[in-house]
Formats: structure tokens, C-alpha cells, sequence
């Protein structure tokens, strides 16, 4: 009963907005994987700064402090993961191994992206010997 | 009328910490599906008794909430924040435009959106200026919003037709 | 729905009691407001922050920088460590006519030179690292130095290099630390302090930093660079060793150090270079031989003062790995060797703090 009633107030605009917005989304969601460039190193980022640039195809593990405590980022495989994080809702640690793309930790202000990151080491070196 | 309100705005408050607390309590097996029931109540309030109400409601709402679980001024109260004025003001601005348009299941529907994007921007802009990340999940926050936000429409529907109905009785009772 | 009874008092009052309610809450919201961006601003205003300035100064590019919560501090300090630098470059200038090398230059086998505290230290630095390099870190190289030119491509030929030889000794420079004098016994020696000044000038840079009210900051003459005290995020500086054979600017860093109050000076076969017929002659000069020396492609070493980081940079490249990397352990420095064919041979303690980029 209360079903039908709802339904019939759905007017025309809202169908069409919901078409829309989950065809756009569900397109974003296939395209973003393939558009992302092959990424092959890895950039760890504490509070916009970078920290660690390393190479996918080497198993280790390292870990940053953030505002907020000690996070843990595992490279393993060509994947990467994080397994220890001080945030609340430990979202980053759920999202599991990623390929490619990004994990971030608001609380603890890290961001782990999978990306080329060429001359992104300038960011990290403060003076150059050599 | 200002008393009314008052005691209206303190209701909805109520009810909309009342729901935001409930939600937090449940494990999200999936990251960033977030109910936003609260959203129930701020559209209720922006459809029965305007956008001043409906404002009001989401500001004590982020504001209380995020001092009782001690995230005043945090990362997660901006997002709130930014997340909850924008689409509470999205919301009001098209029901007062084109009343009409879209029905209170389209409105709830923009007001996700608004909210999620939102969101969105202020990460990219103050926590995480990778852009790469943002639009890696955006594509996501935006497919769930939707459905969020479209069964949200459905509940505030319901929820508003039922009080109108409550409404009618009363002012048939004083007549 | 709650129902309201509407109040039977005359409206003017009620308008009244409304105003004085709005007007408090208006009050209330404001000074919040204000209490707020305060708060964020003074969270801002008092933090330390990195204040960095660059010039050309003894031929090269240098850079300080001081972290200072003030910045007319920063600028004052670092201005004057500059002040510094141009001092000691007119001292130890081996094209400046008039520079204090130059006199004992030009008194070679004449007389010997009253000379300055700081010349006094860096002859001292560079004699005590002669007797530790086995004499392949040597001042006293600018005979032979001076026949190479790496602006205009040029060096000498066999029979030049073998005239000039001789006069390569630092056993034949003579100071006296009381008289606080310099000879070289023979004419025609030539001092080139070109592998030690900077790195003492570093030294130098970072005490006029530190006399400045500096606690932390950067100094940076080409690749010697002094660090002391540690960055506002509580982090040691980040200092990247340049690759040797960088064919652009991802691979420009193979590794990154951390240091704080320490320094790091890096002899490289890339520095001053060029190629003829093939061969890669470049400003490391071996006094034994008057030729580039060909074992290693680049040396950083990490030692407490510059000046020693300098000379014993140049001197261990000289000498190649397996001597220098003896040299290091035996100093107690740290230090990261990349020998000619492009191996990279580092010691015990750099080992687990440095990250190898990928070189592809």
C-alpha cells in the first residue's frame, strides 16, 4: 500500500535523474580502472607531504607516523595494502590490496597512491649531494 | 510562529542525533556506505516547515553529534559539515525554484548527490590532494549515494505524507 | 504534532521579548565565531616554518635554509652565513689574485705566509687527510690542476703533466701552527683548495646560522651540504645522492639520507667533465698519476664537520672502493661509493637508513 503511494508521487524528473546519475556512476567505475596510466611505484604521503617513493616490484614493509599514530603499509606481490592504522573506523585497512589507485586515512592523514610518480622525488629530498 | 518553530527545530534536532547515533552503531562491511538517515529528518523539516528549519536542524545536528563523539573541528566534522549544508541548501534551493519537478524521493536524491560531492571537494581540497584518489572513488561514493539517497526519498515520503495526514486530523479535530 | 496555545499578551511586547532573544543569540554566535578564527589563527601564526634562499657564491650554487617561527630571524641569519661564505671565498679563491691562497702561492720556495685562523684549519684538515687518503687527497695538486680547464675542454699532454708532477707534494707544505705560517717549499707549487673549501665554508655557514639564533636548517654549497637540527615536523633532512650517470630527472636521485647534524659531501666523475676520444676526463685529479682518477664514478661521505667530508669524499674516490671504503670504516664515517662499473658499495650504518631507486 504505503509502496504504491510512493511510487506514484515519483515524477519524471526523478527517474530521470536516477538513470542518469547511476549509468554516469556505474561508467565512472569501469572507466577510472582503465584510465588510470600503468602505475608502478608507490607513494606514501603523510599530511600532503610526500615520505616514501618506492618501486612496486619490491616486497616491503614501512611504516609513518601521522597526526594520530603509527600506519603500516605493506607492499607484497605488486600489491599493496594497509595492515596497522590508529584511525577509528579502520577503513583503510579494510579496503584490502589495491592494484592500482589510492588508500587514504583521513584521521591519520596518509595517502598511499599507485601512480608513475616521476620526478616526485624533489618533493620528498630537501637538498640534493652530488 | 517563532515559538513553533523552536520547538520544532528542537524535536527534529533530537531525532535527527537520535538517528545519526543509531546508524553509527552499525559495523559497514562496505567502506563509505554511509545511511545518512539523518538526511531523513532534514528533509522532512526543509518539506513541512522550510529551509530556515531544515538549516538549522543539520547545524545542531553536525555540531552536537561531532562534540559528543569528541570529533569537534576534526576531519570528519568538516565533511559533515561541508557535506550536510550543501546538500540541505541544493534541497531547498530546488524546492523553492521548481517545487514540482522533482518529487520528495528526486529531492533526497539531489540532496546525496550534493552531499557526496561536497564531501568529494573538500577531501580533494584539505586532506587528500591526490587527485588521482578522489577520482578513483568517486565513481563509487556516487553509485552508493544514489541508492542511499533514493531509499531515504522513499522513507521521507512515507514519513511526510503520514505527519501531513497527523496534521489534517488535528486541524479537522479544532474545526 | 505539539499544539501551541497562542499567548493573549499585546503584540508590542512580544516583539520586544523576541528582539532582546535574537539579539543575545546573535551575540553568542558571533563571539563563537570569533573565539573560533582565533584559535585557528593563533594554532598558524606561531609555527616554525623553512625560510630558504639561494645565490652563486665561490663559483656555485648555494642554498641555506633556517627554520625559524620568524622570518625576519631566518633572513638575518642567513643573510649573514652568506656574509660568511663571501669572506671565506675571497681567502681561499685560486683565480683571485689577491686571495690569501694566492699569497702562499706566490711565495712558493721564497718565504713562507702569515695566514689566517681559517686557512690555518683547512691546511691543517687537508695535511691530516694526505696521511689518511695515502696522500691521494693532496692540496697541493695545482700545478696539474691548472693545466685542465672544463670550461674550454682542455688538458695537458703526457710531457706537461710529467713537468709538473714533482711539485705535487703535501710533505712540502710546511704550516706552523704557532706562528700560524705557510711554506711551499718549492717554486712553482700551487695550493688549489678546491676539495675542501666549500665543505669548511659549510661548516662555517651552519656556526654563523647557529650564532644567528638558528636551531635548525640547511646549508648547501653545490653537493656539500652541512645539516644540523631537525626540520619543523620533528623529521631529519632529507638529503638525496644524485646518480652518477642520471639520464634525466626521475632517475636524478638514487637514494635518499637522512641527516641531522651532520655533513655530506659527494666527489663525483659528472661534476666538472668532459669527453675526448672517448674518454671521460673530469676534475678528480690523482697526485700520484696528474690524470682523472678512473676507479670510481662517484663518493658521498657523511662526517660531523664538512671540511672532513669534503676532502675525504675526494680522497676516497680517488683511492677506489676497497681502499676507501677501509678510509671510511677506519674514520668512522658513513659513506656510499659507486665504483666505475656502477656498483654501489655503501657502509655498515647508511645501509639500512638509504632507499635505492630503481634504476631502469
Amino acid at each position: 500500500m504505503s509502496l504504491n503511494s510512493v511510487l506514484k508521487s515519483t515524477t519524471i524528473a526523478d527517474k530521470i535523474l536516477l538513470a542518469l546519475l547511476i549509468l554516469v556512476s556505474l561508467s565512472g567505475i569501469v572507466f577510472v580502472k582503465e584510465l588510470l596510466p600503468e602505475a608502478k611505484r608507490v607513494m606514501i604521503e603523510v599530511n600532503g607531504h610526500p615520505v616514501y617513493i618506492l618501486p612496486k616490484d619490491k616486497d616491503r614493509t614501512v611504516s609513518v607516523e601521522g597526526p594520530e599514530g603509527v600506519t603500516v603499509i605493506e607492499i607484497k606481490d605488486q600489491r599493496v595494502r594497509v595492515t596497522e592504522s590508529p584511525c577509528h573506523n579502520k577503513l583503510c585497512i579494510r579496503q584490502g590490496w589495491i592494484e592500482s589507485g589510492a588508500i587514504v586515512c583521513i584521521p591519520n592523514r596518509v595517502v598511499v597512491t599507485i601512480s608513475n610518480h616521476e620526478d616526485e622525488s624533489n618533493k620528498i629530498v630537501d637538498a640534493i649531494t652530488g | 510562529m517563532q515559538l513553533q518553530d523552536k520547538y520544532r527545530i528542537a524535536l527534529l534536532s533530537a531525532y535527527a542525533l537520535a538517528l545519526h547515533g543509531f546508524e553509527s552503531l552499525f559495523p559497514t562491511p562496505v567502506p563509505w556506505l554511509r545511511l545518512g538517515l539523518a538526511n531523513i529528518i532534514t528533509l522532512t523539516a526543509l518539506v513541512l516547515y522550510g529551509i530556515r528549519v531544515a538549516i538549522t536542524v543539520t547545524l545542531i545536528r553536525v555540531i552536537l553529534s561531532s562534540l559528543f563523539t569528541g570529533t569537534f573541528l576534526g576531519p570528519a566534522f568538516i565533511l559533515s559539515l561541508g557535506g550536510g549544508v550543501t546538500s540541505t541548501l541544493a534541497m531547498g534551493i530546488v524546492l523553492s525554484i521548481t517545487p514540482r519537478l522533482f518529487s520528495i524521493i528526486g529531492l533526497s536524491l539531489i540532496g546525496a548527490l550534493f552531499h557526496n560531492i561536497a564531501q568529494l571537494i573538500l577531501a580533494y581540497l584539505l586532506f587528500i590532494q591526490r587527485i588521482e584518489a578522489i577520482l578513483l572513488i568517486s565513481p563509487i561514493i556516487i553509485f552508493l549515494g544514489s541508492v542511499t539517497g533514493t531509499v531515504n526519498g522513499i522513507v521521507s515520503d512515507l514519513l511526510i505524507k503520514n505527519l501531513k495526514k497527523g496534521d489534517k486530523k488535528i486541524q479537522n479535530v479544532n474545526k | 504534532m505539539i499544539k501551541i496555545t497562542e499567548n493573549r499578551k499585546p503584540k508590542i511586547e512580544i516583539n520586544k521579548f523576541h528582539y532582546i532573544i535574537h539579539s543575545v543569540h546573535y551575540l553568542l554566535f558571533l563571539t563563537a565565531y570569533c573565539l573560533l578564527v582565533f584559535f585557528l589563527y593563533s594554532c598558524t601564526s606561531h609555527k616554525e616554518k623553512i625560510y630558504r634562499k639561494s645565490k652563486i657564491v665561490m663559483d656555485t650554487f648555494v642554498s641555506i635554509t633556517a627554520v625559524s617561527d620568524s622570518k625576519a630571524e631566518a633572513e638575518k641569519a642567513i643573510d649573514a652565513a652568506f656574509y660568511e661564505i663571501e669572506r671565506l671565498e675571497k681567502l681561499t679563491n685560486f683565480f683571485s689574485e689577491n686571495s690569501e691562497l694566492n699569497q702562499i702561492n706566490r711565495n712558493a720556495g721564497i718565504s713562507e705566509v702569515k695566514i689566517s685562523t681559517d686557512i690555518l684549519n683547512i691546511l691543517d684538515k687537508a695535511l691530516f687527510v694526505s696521511k689518511n687518503t695515502d696522500a691521494e687527497f693532496d692540496v697541493t695538486i695545482g700545478p696539474v690542476s691548472a693545466l685542465y680547464d672544463f670550461y674550454k675542454n682542455i688538458k695537458p699532454e703526457e710531457i706537461e703533466i710529467k713537468e709538473k708532477l714533482p711539485l705535487v707534494n703535501y710533505k712540502d707544505l710546511i704550516i706552523n701552527k704557532k706562528k700560524s705560517t705557510a711554506f711551499l717549499r718549492k717554486k712553482g707549487m700551487l695550493i688549489d683548495l678546491g676539495g675542501i673549501a666549500k665543505g669548511y665554508a659549510a661548516d662555517k655557514a651552519e656556526e654563523t646560522l647557529e650564532k644567528n639564533g638558528i636551531r635548525s636548517g640547511l646549508v648547501s654549497i653545490a653537493g656539500d651540504i652541512k645539516a644540523f637540527g631537525l626540520k619543523p615536523d620533528k623529521r631529519p633532512w632529507q638529503i638525496g645522492i644524485r646518480n652518477p650517470r642520471a639520464e634525466g630527472k626521475e632517475d636524478d636521485v638514487m637514494t635518499i639520507v637522512e641527516l641531522s647534524d651532520m655533513a655530506i659531501s659527494t666527489s663525483g666523475d659528472y661534476q666538472r667533465f668532459f669527453i675526448f676520444n672517448g674518454k671521460r676526463y673530469h676534475h678528480l685529479l690523482s697526485p700520484k698519476t696528474g690524470y682523472p682518477a678512473g676507479r670510481c664514478q662517484g663518493v658521498s661521505v657523511i662526517a660531523k664537520e664538512g671540511v672532513s667530508a669534503d676532502a675525504f669524499a675526494t680522497g676516497v674516490f680517488i683511492l677506489g672502493h676497497e681502499k676507501g671504503m677501509k678510509v671510511l670504516e677506519k674514520m668512522g664515517f658513513e659513506g656510499l661509493i659507486v665504483d666505475n662499473q656502477g656498483k654501489v658499495y655503501t657502509t655498515q650504518g647508511i645501509r639500512g637508513k638509504v632507499e635505492f631507486k630503481q634504476r631502469s
